[in-house]
């Protein structure tokens, strides 16, 4: 039973006061361009997740506090949250240095993405990861 | 046409129990009128328009309740808070907000018949809410004012310390799980069942 | 068998733990028996004689007692009777009261004449793995021979067949520092962690802390260690940052420092039970730190039938002797590797009880220790070995032992001396217990100076201390328990509010041990001669050496084809001399071997703690309706619905449920009826974006939709699966009520928040669930509007004014209403919204109001035939997760306008996209009576054995009393394009039922009941 705690409102508590939402950093295709998306994306966005030993990122919900979606980076391998960052943000620098494998890839696009977001988002679609405006908390 | 007959959650068991055959005194609180309110704590115009029809500034700090009069408003969530108010006041106070916030981006809804307040009271009362719940009620904040979500006895639930001496703690649970709650409380405050966690039972 | 009562006299010992002018009564196998307050079953079974305790599980052998605590295997005993029976308990833990009734297990008729022992004799034929060897062949012996002899054979103790009438419940505690275990290290670590202010819980699964002070050697401070451990504990006890448990078993170590405790508050008094208070409390730990020091257990030597009654482990001996003045016998003899017997031997001695040899393996025995028993007078052997046993009364106790020299191997022993005696006491070295060290993933690695394995790494925030970490002197013990309660304390960051003084040890040192894993035996090997490693699972050595010829080598191979350590006792005392075993037989040695998976729970603790307060009415929450008292009073029969109760039918006197169905199907069709929709899912919804964001997560349109107007919307999920259903209504321009299903009510306003909070973050919408807010009812049937005429009401109810998929907001009766003119039944229909607390009230008045028009209440079968009539599909009846709105034939109610909504583009994905999916069709049987079974397979072709090609599913199925015949919906693949067909239900039996394929709408296709 992990205890997590919640960047939104603060609350602390059991793994089974949250909810945890899978994969972070999953871009919806249809958001963007409803028109314009091959199976194989759609098939991606659906079904395709990493499965890393070591550290990963992922969505969680404040489901018994304020409600309230975030991000955690959490070590797969020793449980510990290395960190919890806003919905719409990416990860603190410091640890999105510490991916390895698919995600380092993909934080690697993200970044390099940043200035010109749109171009970056036609292949790794990353744009839920990096928005204009961050949640306040 | 007769008057509407209202018939309160817990109107089917005792009204209250004075204490006598629990470590706790249980009762209802059946004149408690709660009103929804959501909109963005960030947003100037909705804190004044709240402010105006309330007379009190919304608490902003989590799980902090502001108190006025008659009136306590609950922290739910950085977009959601709980008015309370004397149940045949309900009605006005929602029309006084949706009239004060206007077209400001807000949501106002009457839910005084949406849920249950059982009220907990009695030294042993924090025991009784780590019984049901994972939450540790022994913490230096856990005091009057006080008001968290939370799973107690395998629901959703909202738990408010009223205050520390007497201990007293309002849950808040859905109207239809107000038979239940009761009587997992009931079932788990029996005298004999107290622990007096690290010699405690007075906080 | 009654032997000699053995309760030594006052004199000679005075049994710290009882209480000699308390005298109690118990039974045990039905035979009346007495014992002192402070005496445990086994103390108690012990001190009147009896030496048989319990039966093995395979062989049936008797056993006597063994052990000293929760270690035991042998002797495990039923306690209790009818509903409070609770078998498998282990007789040195089962404290004793007045009344307490025991019985033995795995013996039948009784426990001195057992059918099972020809087990024993046909012993040769149940080697290890023999369960699977044995039973697997003639496949059709299984059922009728193998299983049933199975099934008496095996099998430990009788559970209770009666409910239990305890109560139990389940406590959450958030800790800085967690101790495991009370004895002189686990004191030692609270004490010092306790000066630091911070919160300290202290668990131990005795009834009383110390753990085996009270039976060691060595001073602190200059009190006796159980002098020490008694002042330490009562300051705790007033120091209010320290809550102390016993009779408290941590049962397991999970992620983040959470721990299961497992406490028996009320086994050892009846009087408390009586008073209210549970019968055990499970406890739900958060520790900052946890502190093991949960000690060592003895373990035995393998020597030829090392199980005889009378066999037992050195420190339980000695136990018995200290604690309960009960002597294990008349005279004894001692068997060790290691200094402790020694400790044992002079204990006992001192005590009057005889022990005429000390037998010990080592060759060189170090001084000290043996010099000391020598000096009292001890016979004290070197270099020799037990190497079988003599037993009389069918093996229920033993007459003597052969000693012989020691040589390690498996060759006959010839050289053998008979010694008489009636015990024997075993101390062949200690296992540090480490199972809670590794529940949680914490490393081990094998220490030769104690032949065990001890703690080594670990990622969490734990630590261990004393003997459980391989620390065997007193010294170290205290030492290691204060440092890790000092360094407990700082590492939570805080600076000691008051240092506490470091505890002094005066102790003696010892010697070092010898190991020895099979002691050769006096006749041949394994005929007569049972080594066993595994009591309770009746594992030998020739077991776990067959196992490695026959090629399981891996120990976790091993493990699983013999059963070591897979008892209740989890191999406590078995594994490392299993592995022991193994290294002989390997020629490997035993860290190269590793251990097997040490999983929670330490020990069994009950179902009812498991189980907590989760009993009787309050096994689940159930969610009642305002309307539920009045359903209950109405004799209302109940659909579980979610954690909802809704009523089903409604039965009167003479009614079947069928009959009762029928008669409100046909109320509201001829008639009026009376539906609670109470739990049916409301969600607000407002803000300027709100019908943008109705678009999104409807299939069809709401942008549209005009205020005071419903309608009936699809959701599906990203998959393009249909998810969920109901009509929404536009309160205003920018505020819409959303109406869900009763199950996804909860699942729809989290979907709303989480795209609402992930995905388009810059829509302007709030969302708050009413469900409970609102008491909801369908007034159905053609005098429906005559009902509500004659209640005051300040909405036109004529159709002119209100018409069908609107929505009026005003007073009905005095009562505040939201008015929707929906239907589910095909019929016309008026669905009321009140507040909660006003529901019962206007039903009241509703029914009072009908009364003259036959108004009836009606359920929820009514409910899903009046829908099934019409056609209208049911989420998760007609849809199970894999079906799209096309599938049910509702293409008309996906947009082809909007750019975007959730699951459109999985639409057009290829598989759902291709021809011959399932399809949404009617059913006629062509028998019109003969109602087809929920979910029957429809198939292609009907053969006489399966398999056949299935071609799709009965998703509903009832008999409509309106058209007064059988009418079912089902998928079919490509159903919509085999209108008129005929499919077959080949149905269990034999029977096929056969049934045309129709269109699922069977009454009014134009819908004019409804639009009056
Ligand atoms: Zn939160």
């Amino acid at each position: 039973m992990l205890i997590i705690q919640c960047p939104v409102c603060g609350a602390e508590g059991d793994e089974t006061d949250f909810h945890c939402g899978g994969q972070a950093h999953i871009a919806r295709p249809a958001t963007s361009d409803p028109d314009n998306i091959a199976d194989g994306d759609q098939r991606d966005y659906l079904f395709m997740r990493f499965n890393p030993k070591g550290l990963h990122f992922e969505r969680w919900r404040c489901d018994r506090g304020c409600g309230k979606w975030f991000h955690a980076a959490r070590d797969t391998v020793s449980l510990e949250f290395k960190a919890y960052y806003g919905i719409t943000e990416l990860p603190p620098a410091d640890v999105m240095k510490q991916a390895t494998g698919q995600w380092a890839d993909f934080f690697k696009q993200a970044t390099a993405g940043r200035p010109a977001a749109k171009k970056a988002a036609k292949k790794t679609p990353a744009r839920k990861t990096a928005p204009a405006k961050a949640k306040k908390s | 046409m007769s008057d509407a007959v209202y018939t309160s959650p817990l109107a089917h068991v005792a009204g209250s129990r004075d204490g006598a055959d629990l470590s706790i005194s249980i009762s209802e609180v059946s004149d408690r009128g709660m009103i929804d309110l959501r909109g963005e704590a960030g947003s100037v115009k909705f804190r004044q328009a709240a402010k105006a029809a309330l007379g009190i500034d919304l608490p902003l700090k989590p799980r902090t309740t502001a108190v006025k009069g008659d009136m306590t408003v609950l922290w739910l969530s950085v977009d959601q808070w709980l008015v309370c108010c004397p149940r045949n006041k309900a009605g006005v106070l929602t029309d006084k907000l949706r009239k004060n916030l206007g077209t400001v981006h807000s949501l106002v809804v009457d839910v005084s018949d949406a849920r249950a307040i059982i009220r907990l009271e009695g030294d042993n009362a924090r025991e009784v809410m780590m019984k049901g719940s994972s939450i540790d009620f022994t913490l230096p904040d856990y005091k009057a004012g006080l008001v968290r979500r939370l799973v107690f006895a395998e629901i959703a639930a909202l738990a408010h310390i009223v205050t520390d001496k007497p201990c007293v703690i309002d849950i808040y649970v859905f109207r239809s799980y107000a038979d239940y709650t009761w009587k997992w409380i009931e079932a788990t405050a029996k005298p004999a069942a107290t622990i007096g966690l690290f010699g405690a039972g007075s906080q | 068998m009654t032997g000699k009562p053995y309760r030594l006299p006052e004199t000679a010992a005075k049994g710290s733990r009882i209480d000699r002018s308390k005298q109690i009564s118990f039974s045990f196998d039905g035979a009346k028996m007495t014992g002192f307050t402070g005496d445990t079953v086994a103390s108690a079974v012990l001190a009147s004689g009896r030496r048989v305790m319990g039966r093995s599980f395979k062989y049936h052998r008797p056993r006597g007692l063994i052990g000293l605590g929760s270690e035991e295997m042998n002797a495990l005993i039923g306690v209790g009777e009818d509903g409070r029976k609770e078998p498998n308990l282990r007789a040195t833990q089962v404290e004793l009261y007045n009344g307490l009734t025991a019985t033995s297990q795995n013996r039948w008729p009784s426990l001195d004449f057992d059918v099972g022992i020809i087990n024993n004799k046909f012993s040769r034929f149940l080697p290890g793995g023999f369960y699977y060897k044995t039973f697997m062949w003639p496949r059709s012996f299984w059922e009728k021979v193998y299983e049933p002899f199975i099934r008496n054979a095996a099998g430990l103790g009788e559970a209770a067949r009666e409910h239990d009438p305890d109560t139990y419940e389940q406590m959450h505690v958030h800790v800085d520092v967690l101790v495991v275990g009370g004895g002189v290290s686990g004191i030692a670590a609270a004490y010092a962690a306790a000066a630091s202010g911070k919160r300290v819980m202290l668990a131990d699964e005795n009834p009383v802390l110390g753990g085996v002070a009270d039976i060691s050697a060595g001073d602190i401070d200059g009190f006796s260690q159980a002098d020490w451990v008694a002042a330490r504990s009562a300051e705790f006890e007033k120091s209010g940052n320290c809550h102390v448990l016993t009779r408290t078993t941590v049962v397991g170590h999970y992620h983040h420092n959470y721990v299961l405790a497992a406490e028996r508050v009320c086994d050892h008094d009846p009087d408390l039970l009586a008073r209210g208070a549970p019968r055990h409390r499970l406890w739900k730990i958060r520790a900052g730190k946890v502190i093991v020091a949960s000690g060592a257990l003895e373990r035995p030597i393998a020597f030829a039938n090392n199980d005889r009654p009378g066999i037992m482990m050195a420190s339980a001996a000695r136990a018995m002797v200290e604690r309960y003045a009960t002597s294990p016998g008349m005279n004894g003899v001692i068997f060790a590797n290691n200094d402790d017997g020694y400790l044992t031997a002079l204990k006992l001695h001192e005590a009057g009880v005889a022990v005429s040899r000390v037998i010990d393996v080592r060759k060189d025995v170090p001084s000290g220790m043996a010099d000391a028993a020598r000096a009292a007078g001890l016979n004290v052997q070197a270099g020799a070995a037990i190497a079988g046993v003599e037993t009389g009364a069918g093996g229920k106790q033993i007459t003597g032992v052969k000693i012989a020299p020691y040589a390690a191997g498996r060759g006959r022993v010839v050289n053998e001396e008979k010694v008489e005696c009636d015990f024997v006491a075993v101390s062949g070295g200690y296992n540090p217990v480490v199972h809670l060290w590794c529940h949680n993933g914490g490393k081990l690695r094998f220490d030769d100076d104690i032949q065990s394995f001890r703690p080594d790494r670990h990622g969490d925030p734990i630590t261990v201390v004393g003997s459980a970490n391989g620390s065997f002197d007193l010294k170290t013990c205290v030492e290691e328990g204060f440092a890790g309660g000092e360094t407990a304390a700082r590492a939570l960051g805080v600076k000691p509010a008051r240092s506490q003084k470091k505890p002094a040890v005066k102790a003696q040192g010892t010697g070092p041990i010898q190991p020895i894993w099979f002691a050769p035996a006096t006749g041949k090997y394994n005929e007569g001669n049972k080594h066993f490693i595994d009591f309770q699972n009746d594992v030998t050595a020739a077991d776990l050496e067959l196992a490695q010829r026959e090629g399981y080598e891996s120990v976790e191979h091993t493990k699983r084809y013999t059963t070591l350590g897979m008892a209740t006792d989890q191999g406590k005392t078995s594994n490392i001399n299993g592995l022991g075993i193994i290294s002989d037989a390997t020629g490997k040695r035993i860290p190269e071997i590793g251990t097997t998976t040490f999983r929670p729970p330490y020990t069994p603790y009950s179902f009812g703690s498991i189980a907590g307060t989760k009993k009787g009415e309050l096994f689940l929450p159930v969610r009642r309706t305002a309307i539920f008292d009045w359903h209950k009073k109405q004799g209302a029969t109940w659909e579980p619905v979610g954690q909802w109760r809704r009523a089903y039918c409604y039965p009167q006197a003479g009614e079947s449920k069928q009959d009762a169905i029928n008669r409100e199907i046909l109320a509201v069709r001829e008639k009026v009826g009376l539906l609670d929709a109470s739990t049916l899912g409301k969600i607000e919804i407002k803000g300027p974006d709100a019908a943008k964001l109705l678009d999104l997560v409807y299939t069809n349109m709401f942008s549209t939709l005009k205020v005071g107007k419903a309608r009936y919307g699809l959701m599906m999920n990203e998959m393009g699966f249909l998810m969920d259903d109901g009509v929404t209504v536009r309160l205003g321009d920018d505020h819409y009520l959303m109406h869900t299903t009763s199950g996804g009510a909860d699942n729809i306003v989290a979907w709303l928040e989480e795209w609402l909070q992930t995905e388009w973050t810059s829509l302007k919408v709030f969302v708050t669930p009413v469900t409970e807010q609102w008491s909801q009812f369908a007034i159905a049937g053609p005098q429906a509007r005559t009902v509500l005429d004659k209640l005051d009401s300040d909405i036109d109810l004529s159709p002119e004014a209100f018409e069908f998929m609107s929505y009026r907001e005003g007073t009905l009766a005095g009562y505040p209403v939201r008015v929707f003119r929906i239907s589910f039944s095909g019929e016309l229909s008026y669905e009321i919204a009140t507040p909660s607390g006003y529901g019962r009230g206007l039903w009241d008045a509703l029914m009072q109001a009908g009364r003259s028009e036959g108004i009836s209440a009606y359920g929820t079968e009514a409910l899903h035939v009046l829908r099934a009539e019409k056609g209208f599909i049911v989420i998760g009846d007609e849809t199970d997760g894999t079906v799209t709105p096309h599938d049910v034939g509702m293409s008309w109610a996906v947009s082809k306008k909007k750019a975007d909504f959730i699951g459109k583009r999985s639409l057009d994905q290829a598989f759902l996209a291709s021809e011959g999916r399932k399809q949404l069709v009617g059913l006629l049987t062509t028998d019109p009576q003969e109602v087809l079974p929920d979910g029957a397979y429809a198939v292609e072709t009907v053969k006489s054995a399966p398999p056949m090609k299935m071609i799709g599913h009965v998703t509903s199925s009832y008999f409509s009393p309106t058209l007064q015949r059988s009418i079912a919906m089902a998928l079919i693949e490509g159903g919509q394009g085999k209108m008129g067909e005929t499919v077959s239900f080949p149905l269990e039996g034999g029977k096929t039922v056969e049934a045309v394929i129709s269109s699922p709408v069977f009454l009014d296709a134009e819908g004019k009941r409804q639009n009056v």
